[in-house]
């Protein structure tokens, strides 16, 4: 890669290493300081990284390494309360913000590998096979880890919901 | 897929950078390139005063061997003188000893 492609690759792809680091911390600051990271360490890779689909991985392993690097140095793992999620309606439409909010809370709650994973398989719409090599870890082990990111975010929801209609036959 | 499944897509769909990000990384690398350009000299720097130093190392450290070389030859030769004074010596003893008998019995 030149350095005149950097330019263009960074324009092609701001929102894709925003979007995963933002869904791994739902901070928008820390999400902007660590994407900025993962291109400057670009930048100083880039002779040795080939424009397309080897880049396209580069960046979404160096994402998903730094995201899970910067949580365990700032140990700024956020336990969800679930009384801190917004209000859910009932009646859910099809595209409801306020439940995409409060998934989006619900995975960034996710220990890191589940979480990381989660946003790789739904966010990047990865294969299981593809994580495997983005995070070198085995298929079944990234196999678990997804069965149990999602198990852990519909048990949370589940409960969150349970609580308001209980809260709802009490009045 | 499920509507669970459906539901974390949309939850997980790429969103934009803050307006200027493509912008800011461009500067951080180039303030980065620049901050990289200065360090040949740098290095360039520390190359020098390296050899300089090595160079003092290896010449203090060929005087200090010939030196021990130096002294080791100085005390071989004492050694030997040593041990040629003690022959004349007792050659000469031995000379003084046969003269003072010849005197005793003529």
């Amino acid at each position: 890669m030149t350095k005149n492609d950097f330019e263009s690759v960074v324009r092609e792809h701001q929102r894709m290493v925003y979007s995963i680091a933002c869904n791994f911390f739902h901070n928008d600051a820390i999400a902007e300081e660590v994407a900025q990271d993962v291109f400057l360490q670009l930048f100083e890779h880039h002779r040795t990284i080939q424009v397309g689909t080897h880049c396209v991985a580069w960046l979404r392993r160096s994402t998903a390494h730094r995201c899970i690097d910067a949580m365990r140095r700032a140990s700024f793992r956020q336990e969800l309360q679930v009384d801190s999620l917004p209000e859910i309606a009932a009646d859910i439409p099809e595209t409801d913000p306020l439940l995409q909010e409060g998934l989006r809370r619900l995975i960034a709650s996710l220990p890191e590998k589940p979480r990381t994973i989660l946003i790789l398989r739904y966010g990047e719409d990865m294969d299981v096979e593809e994580i495997g090599r983005t995070l070198q870890m085995p298929a079944r082990t990234v196999w678990s880890h997804l069965q149990r990111g999602t198990a852990m975010i519909r048990e949370k929801a589940a409960r969150y919901l349970k609580e308001k209609v209980l809260e709802g036959d009490r009045r | 897929m499920s509507q669970f499944e459906r539901d974390l897509r949309e939850s997980l769909r790429h969103r934009e950078p803050p307006s200027g990000f493509a912008e800011k990384v461009l500067a951080r690398a180039r303030e980065s390139e620049t901050r990289h350009r200065s360090k040949p000299w740098l290095a360039a720097a520390a190359a020098v005063v390296l050899m300089i130093g090595g160079g003092i190392f290896v010449e203090q450290q060929r005087q200090q061997t010939e030196d021990e070389k130096a002294k080791e030859q100085l005390m071989v030769a004492l050694r030997i003188t040593g041990s040629k004074l003690r022959n004349v010596q007792e050659r000469l003893s031995t000379i003084q000893q046969r003269a003072v008998q010849r005197q005793s019995n003529p």
